[in-house]
Formats: structure tokens, sequence, C-alpha cells
């Protein structure tokens, strides 16, 4: 699975900690999260299948 | 002047039309999903049976799943269903169960064994330890001692790779080291609930003895079907005791 550097939903690159990375729940596509849209429950759309969360 | 006036009041006319139509546009998905789950789980003989989802929509309503509380976050109105005349915000089935299934494919990928499954609530305790019995996860259950993911001088130091916590309210303090160290959290979330910090959100009663005992057998039923681990519990087996 290629590593994602950048945040799906904000599209900042992946450097400071708080960061998460992990598979889309439908497609095992790798998604990433930066520390503020975690923090402000920002959606994530998965780019492939189209899975929204959180 | 006259044609001005004319071309004035057929593009006031078109607005008006555009204005009229839009509403309608907007709210017909919803009505239809509204329709959808009206037969489905309020029919008046009883809900239509159901092959999609993972039990009968019976057993759902019976343990009080969809029940939420009489606050609800703008977090959580997206996976609302309705709101009951006495101001009880009721939660959407259909993605409770969608949900499910999605975070036992997504759990299951992971290795059991760096899975943690976390319950400060007291009804969620036994659940949680009969789901990380049946998978072979680990559990954290009652208070969560501080540092217990950060602080490799602590005692029960663990670092795993996935945390799923009951409710992210009282799971705070799991919530907060699991961000320090960059994993994916997933909550059981009411209508009350924040999801700050949550990556991935399973929308359920989550202050219920039945609907805690259902959403964990659930989880662990579907998660050992993903991994082909022989699965030999009944509902009631996760169930706490009063």
């Amino acid at each position: 699975m290629e590593k994602v550097n950048y945040c799906t939903s904000c599209g900042v690159h992946l450097s400071d900690k708080g960061f998460a990375r992990f598979a889309c729940p439908e497609c095992d596509t790798e998604l990433g999260r930066c520390i503020k849209c975690r923090q402000q429950s920002n959606n994530y759309v998965c780019p492939k299948c189209g899975f929204m969360g959180p | 002047m006259e044609e001005d006036q004319v071309i004035e009041e057929t593009l006031d006319e078109q607005v008006e039309q555009k204005v009229e139509e839009a509403p309608v546009e907007a709210e017909t998905p919803n009505v239809e999903t509204t329709k959808e789950d009206t037969t489905e789980t309020a029919g008046p003989e009883g809900p239509a049976p159901d092959s999609t989802s993972l039990v009968p929509i019976d057993e759902y309503l019976a343990s009080g799943i969809h029940i939420g509380t009489q606050q609800k976050t703008q977090d959580m109105m997206k996976f609302v269903y309705r709101v009951r005349t006495d101001g009880l915000y009721v939660l959407d089935i259909q993605a409770t169960d969608s949900r499910i299934r999605q975070v036992s494919h997504f759990l299951s990928k992971y290795d059991p064994a760096k899975i943690l499954v976390v319950s400060a609530r007291q009804y969620g305790q036994f659940p949680a330890k009969m789901f990380s019995k049946a998978i072979g996860a680990k559990s954290m259950v009652g208070r969560f001692i501080p540092g217990t993911l950060t602080n490799p001088s602590n005692e029960g130091f663990f670092e795993p790779d996935a945390i799923m916590v009951t409710d992210p309210a009282g799971d705070a303090q799991v919530i907060k080291e699991a961000v320090n160290i960059g994993i994916p959290v997933i909550g059981l979330c009411d209508t009350n609930n924040m999801i700050s910090n949550v990556d991935l959100v399973i929308p359920t009663n989550n202050k219920g003895r039945k609907a805690l005992s259902l959403i964990y057998w659930l989880l662990a039923r579907e998660i050992s079907k993903e991994k082909d681990i022989p699965f030999n519990y009944t509902m009631d087996d996760f169930e706490a005791g009063l």
C-alpha cells in the first residue's frame, strides 16, 4: 500500500505528530488525517470509493 | 420603457420559480430515505424483513440501538433519523448497520493482538472484555491509567495499532494518548457525543446494556467471519449483568 503523505481532508503535509494513517474501511486505500482535521472533526472522503468519514 | 418592465417581470418570475424549485430538489432524497426507513423501522405490521442487515431490524429495535438522547451535537446530526415529539433524537439504523460492517472490515486488517478496546462505562465493560476475548484483542476497562500508551516506564505500557472506545467523552484520556502516538480511533458515538479526534464513528446508543452487547457481539462476529476465526458466542454471552 502506498504511503499517503498528505491529509485527505485539507491536503496539508503530514509532518507534525498527531496525524493518523489508516486504510479506507470500504476499499483499503490509505487515508491520512492531520492533527487539526482530527481535532476539528473535519470530514474526509476516500478519493477512490467516495467513503465519507468520520 | 414598457419592454424593460416586461423583461424585469419575466426575470422575477424565473427567479421565483427557481426559489420554489430549489428546496424541492434538495429535499427529495431526504424524503425518499425517510420513506424507506419508515417502512423498515416503524411499519404498522412490524418491520419489513431485510436480508441486507446483519441481524433482523427487530433485534436492533429491541436492543434500543437507535435510541439517542435529548441532546445532540452538530457532528452527529448526519446520523440522526428523526426527532421524537418528546425531544429524543433517534439514530438511523441503516447507518449503524453499514458502519458495523465497515469497522469490522477495517479492524480485520489489523493484528488482533494490537487492537485495544477501552470502556470506562460500566455497561460497556463486560461486552468489551468478551469482544477482546472472542477476537484475541486487548481490553482495558474501568479507569484508564494515564501514560499507558505514551510512557514506556509505565507498568502496563502498551502500543496498539488501533483503538476502539465505548464513549468518546468517558474515554477522553485514551483518545488524547492515541492522538499523541498517531493511531486511528474508532468510537461508539451517541447523539450527544463530540467526534473530535475520532477517525471512524459507529452511531449507536452507547448507554444501554443491551445496545452495547449487541454492537460488540456483531463486531466480534463480523471480524471473526472476515478472519475465519471460529465464533461460538450468542448475543446473551455478551450481555452484562444488571
